[in-house]
């Protein structure tokens, strides 16, 4: 991303975060106006693997909020495109019931653009 | 001179004064049986919730004090690098130790603004701190908040009147109504 990282008060991670898309940073800045303590694909989730150890499919949620033990997948993704995402959190859930995670779509994120006064990346 | 405000702004009614008065009476009532014996202190925050604050008091036959805080708004402050947190911008006048707070609210969304409110407010050591709600979209979720009382679950949509505003104005409308934009 080409944009400056801002200074994060709230970041509990070791390393700085390397955002993948605006979309994650914005939704980093809410949590950290909210003083909501957050890290940055922290954990990654092995969903399928091979009887050799190779692994097949995995998935890293975008955010983890250890206060509230909640991961966070934000999506920028149109509706019809996250099918694949949707799988991946199902599976997820499946595979570690005791894993709460929430999948924040591109409307959700719409909506939060309208409320918070962001600037949608495009 | 000022330009007057854009009422082609304003759409079609989604809740007319009657149907807020009948379950503001019902919260009411739910809140005068569940509080019969505490020592309730209503907390609002401020502005939006302030025309259900003034309502659902006089529809609890208890008796009670409110108070009003003010929440600095992620909308006001992102241009500004020195206001980069959430804050109280007015403060209770009211010690809550002991008490029976709730706090009631116009809407709760995210709930991350609550969450900060609640954390704060427990810190204060009430005997106990539930959220009344005028307006509730469960499903916008982030954090994990509890609403005891929930006046309407609503859709995903924007509204004006009844302290909801749009640039502050509109709060006035005497029903809740769909935002145009």
């Amino acid at each position: 991303m080409s944009e400056e990282t801002p200074t994060f008060s709230y970041y509990r991670g070791t390393t700085p975060p390397k955002f993948v898309t605006p979309t994650e940073r914005q939704a980093a800045e809410i949590l950290d106006y909210y003083r909501v303590p957050w890290e940055y694909e922290p954990r990654t989730f092995v969903l399928e693997q091979e009887a050799n150890g190779n692994i097949v499919e995995a998935f890293t949620p975008d955010f983890y909020l250890p206060d509230l033990d909640l991961y966070i997948e934000v999506t920028q993704m149109k509706q019809a495109l996250v099918t694949a995402k949707n799988r991946k959190v199902r599976r997820l859930r499946e595979l570690h019931p005791e894993i709460r995670i929430k999948l924040l779509y591109k409307r959700d994120f719409i909506q939060l653009a309208k409320k918070y006064d962001l600037s949608l990346p495009s | 001179m000022t330009t007057p405000p854009d009422r082609s702004l304003i759409g079609d009614v989604y809740l007319n004064a009657e149907a807020i008065a009948a379950r503001v009476a019902e919260l009411g009532t739910e809140i005068e049986t569940d509080y019969r014996d505490g020592d309730l202190l209503l907390v609002s925050v401020l502005k939006g919730a302030v025309f259900f604050m003034a309502d659902l008091a006089r529809a609890i036959d208890l008796p009670l004090e409110m108070d009003f805080m003010a929440i600095s708004s992620y909308q006001q402050d992102r241009e500004d690098q020195d206001r980069r947190a959430i804050r109280f911008m007015k403060d209770l006048e009211q010690p809550l130790q002991g008490r029976d707070v709730l706090v009631v609210e116009d809407i709760v969304d995210t709930g991350l603004t609550l969450h900060y409110i609640l954390r704060s407010l427990g810190l204060r050591e009430p005997r106990s701190l539930e959220v009344c709600t005028l307006l509730d979209r469960p499903y916008r979720r982030i954090t994990d908040v509890h609403v005891r009382y929930s006046g309407f679950t609503i859709p995903d949509d924007f509204f004006v009147g009844y302290g909801f505003d749009y640039r502050q104005l509109y709060r006035n409308l005497p029903y809740l109504a769909f935002l145009k934009i």
